[in-house]
């Protein structure tokens, strides 16, 4: 049990060159170089340069090197070049015939694209000062070893190429370790871990020690609800996989928490998704409805800011909705954007043209907005639609703006808009031309006329035009 | 200037004195005491909507104050001011302003008053006593059980009573004549049926029938149809037949096409889940509304539209599966 919390990344370090993973290829270029060192002939390259994805075995290589060459090793971090007396003191040790006791050294400096570029000048000349006078080999690591900034180093280096780890080299390692841990480990689980693990071998079996120490015994379904939230956060994809993949509580509330999306984006794409999901009605009534629980929850938090009810929102989408999965068989979904918030984007400019032709009319109306919108948007809606001459006149006496005309005639918006100038037009003309203009009235019957020749069903326009002689006399008298 | 503008016939039409005002005889015999006397109390009018509470209060104050008395008047909705700190606001700046000649205060009118919350209506209250020497509050309401007792006994109550059929056609009748529209007696008659009594929403659909042609039943029933969208009663129906999806679907385009809020929706369920056009087994009619109101409640309490409105619908659809697998 005290050796519990030893990481197995170092109990299982590699001993041995033989122990590190598949890089033959790397072996190949990096072993005879090692050896022409400890052969007392030193390289053209005095340094060289390791590099490839994280978790592959650079460092490891070189640690079983040192292990099986009972060599010395002397281990910086790339960063720590910033400080003087550190770089004094590799220096030194470089720069000595050999070690106290004898061994032969081998330096190696991990990570060195860690150092950044223009802060860390001086380092980067620290290292290249090192390597002109070393008398130690010297070894370098790095992920991304293609910066500009590293070209130096990489002329002064050989550069040996580390491979991503393919799945079942990593399931390999895995097992072994299972087995000398004496841990019941399923294939498939050993498996999911190594295809989460995209070739890093560290990460890999990180992940295998936290199930085992966790769980005893490392099973698919812990491996999927543990595994790959490790120090991140899910997309929303990720997290609705995740939650409906839930077999318990807690996973699925570890669904819903470790994710970046707030809470109401959050309960849209479960909203959206359960019925993609589940295929039993009951299933779906279940999960809609522990989700219109949570959002309810939600909803007296605004009202309240009671946030300690938080964490009954996370019950209730999280768990609340996976565990409403009775009959349903668990599928492979294909997952959607939640519809609502592309449509709110895309509807929210006719969404505010609609506010503001309430509110314009609520103040000429004595109503209240809602009132507007429900007794007499539609009808005016019926009107733009259907009559857009008699729409043009409305129009114009409430001063609707182009975007509002849009929104209500919709489909029959330029009829509308070209009425409504023949009637603007009409006026102007009027008034220019009778400078004398007590009267409108000519010209109105004149722009009438016009109107007349464009409205298609002359019908309608002879009683409009009956109608308007005969309005403005003895209204409002009763109610 | 009016043949090249038209105003809407709600607007058009709204009676703008007393006099005008032909029903609710005993409610504006005795505003018109308040014209005579030039004084009156605090004032709550209460009455199903369209039966001209808004009308009458502004008639009242264009009586005491004549053509410009919207400057000494302060029109507020309740539904649309944020809260009660912009009424207080709002009214504490009008209380300030210039005070009319000959008549000694000034109204603050405040509609939908019942859609304010009871806080609200007590700070409400407090704004009335506050002010008293100066305004005088006219509060409109549906429903004046959701108003408060203590504003209630600070105020004279007027009840308006619901249009009497005749009145309404009469009316109706009266602006086609005026406007020069063709109708039918039956067409008038649909629109009173349609507008269940309420003036404003049979003014609304008769200008829009007109719009479209001679003013008969059919006509009515078509703009009826194009304005209110059957696609609340399809959206049941889609539900009861198992397709939730669907049902899903068409209650987005509702709320984001229509405007729709979850509240409009949930009602109209309602009143759906008791027409005849549902084929349902009574007792279900019952569980349904039943669960229509505790959706209201949660979104009333400040729950998401769509979210609540799936539950329902989600709930609807497994109701109709098991109908369909055992014979009702």
């Amino acid at each position: 049990m005290a050796y519990r919390h030893i990481p197995w990344i170092v109990k299982y370090r590699p001993k041995k060159i033989d122990e590190v993973v598949n890089q033959e290829q790397a072996k190949r270029q990096f072993i005879p170089w090692l050896q022409q060192w400890l052969s007392g002939r030193i390289p053209e390259k005095k340094a060289a340069l390791l590099y490839g994805p994280a978790g592959v075995g650079k460092t490891s290589l070189v640690e079983a090197a040192a292990h099986e060459y009972k060599l010395e090793l002397v281990e910086m971090n790339a960063s720590d070049f910033r400080r003087k007396e550190d770089i004094e003191r590799v220096a030194k040790i470089a720069a000595t015939q050999s070690s106290l006791f004898g061994r032969k050294r081998i330096i190696l400096l991990d990570e060195v694209d860690g150092i950044s570029g223009t802060a860390d000048k001086g380092g980067l000349d620290a290292i290249l000062e090192l390597i002109s006078i070393t008398n130690h080999p010297i070894v370098m690591t790095a992920n991304d070893p293609w910066d500009q900034k590293l070209k130096p180093l990489r002329d002064a280096s050989l550069l040996i190429g580390f491979n991503r780890l393919s799945e079942r080299d990593i399931v390999l390692v895995l097992k072994k370790i299972c087995s000398i841990e004496g841990i019941e480990c399923e294939e498939d689980a050993l498996k999911y871990i190594a295809s989460r693990a995209e070739g890093d071998l560290r990460s890999a079996i990180n992940d295998l020690q936290a199930i085992a120490e966790g769980y005893g015994r490392v099973t698919l379904g812990i491996a999927k609800a543990l595994v790959s939230g490790r120090d991140r956060e899910y997309n929303p994809w990720e997290m609705l996989r995740n939650l409906f993949l839930s077999k318990y509580a807690w996973q699925a509330k570890r669904a819903v928490t470790h994710t970046n999306l707030d809470y109401e984006t959050l309960i849209e794409w479960i909203n959206e998704n359960i019925a993609n999901q589940y295929t039993d009605l009951e299933d779906v009534w279940r999960a809609h409805e522990a989700l219109a629980r949570a959002d309810q929850y939600l909803g007296r938090i605004r009202k309240t800011l009671s946030w300690d009810l938080l964490s009954y929102v996370f019950d209730l989408a999280g768990p609340g909705v996976a565990l409403s999965r009775k009959k349903s068989r668990f599928r492979w979904a294909k997952y959607q954007y939640p519809q609502k918030i592309i449509l709110m984007a895309r509807t929210k400019e006719a969404r505010e043209v609609r506010e503001a032709i309430a509110e314009h009319l609520a103040r000429r109306l004595h109503m209240s907005k809602a009132t507007v919108k429900n007794d007499v948007l539609p009808y005016l809606l019926v009107i733009f639609r259907e009559r857009p001459d008699l729409a043009a006149k409305i129009a114009i006496a409430y001063n609707f703006t182009d975007g509002m005309i849009k929104y209500l005639a919709g489909p029959m918006a330029n009829e509308v808009m070209g009425y409504v100038r023949k009637l603007r037009e009409g006026v102007s003309e009027a008034v220019t031309i009778s400078s004398s203009s007590k009267t409108v009235q000519p010209m109105l019957s004149g722009r009438k006329t016009s109107l007349e020749r464009r409205t298609s069903t002359g019908t309608t326009s002879r009683r409009r035009r009956s109608s308007r002689t005969r309005s403005n006399k003895g209204q409002r008298t009763l109610f | 200037m009016s043949s090249i503008s038209e105003l809407l016939w709600a607007e058009k039409y709204r009676p703008r004195s007393l006099d005008e005002i032909v029903n609710q005889e005993e409610v504006v015999r005795r505003l018109k005491r308040f014209v005579e006397e030039k004084n009156m109390p605090h004032l709550l009018f209460v009455g199903p909507p369209g039966t001209g509470k808004t009308t009458a209060a502004h008639a009242l104050a264009h009586d005491l104050y004549g053509e410009n008395y919207m400057q000494f008047m302060l029109e507020l909705n309740a539904s649309d001011e944020r809260g009660i700190d912009t009424i207080r606001t709002k009214v504490k700046e009008f209380a300030r302003s210039r005070p009319p000649q000959d008549v000694p205060f000034k109204i603050v009118l405040l509609d939908e008053a019942d859609n304010m919350t009871a806080d609200a209506q007590q700070a409400l209250r407090r704004l009335m006593e506050m002010y008293t020497v100066t305004t005088r509050f006219i509060l409109i309401a549906n429903y004046p059980s959701k108003i408060i007792e203590p504003i209630q006994s600070r105020c004279a109550l007027f009840r308006f009573t619901p249009l009497k059929k005749e009145d309404v056609i009469g009316r109706l009748k009266l602006i086609c004549e005026q406007e020069g529209c063709i109708y039918t007696e039956e067409g008038l008659e649909t629109i009173y049926e349609v507008s269940e009594g309420d003036m404003r929403r049979a003014i609304n659909i008769l200008q829009a029938a007109a719009a479209i042609g001679r003013v008969t039943p059919e006509t009515v029933y078509k703009v009826v149809g194009l304005a209110h969208p059957r696609e609340i009663r399809e959206m049941i129906k889609l539900a009861l037949d198992g397709n939730f999806m669907e049902a899903r679907n068409k209650l987005r385009q509702l709320m984001i096409n229509y405007g729709l809020s979850g509240t409009d929706v949930i009602k109209q369920i309602h009143r759906e889940v008791f027409s005849n056009e549902l084929k349902l087994p009574e007792d279900l009619r019952v569980m349904i509304a039943d669960y229509a109101g505790e959706i209201q409640f949660r979104l009333v309490e400040g729950a998401d539209d769509e979210i609540q409105l799936n539950a329902f619908l989600a709930w609807l659809s497994l109701l109709g599966k098991k109908l369909r697998g055992t014979p009702a």
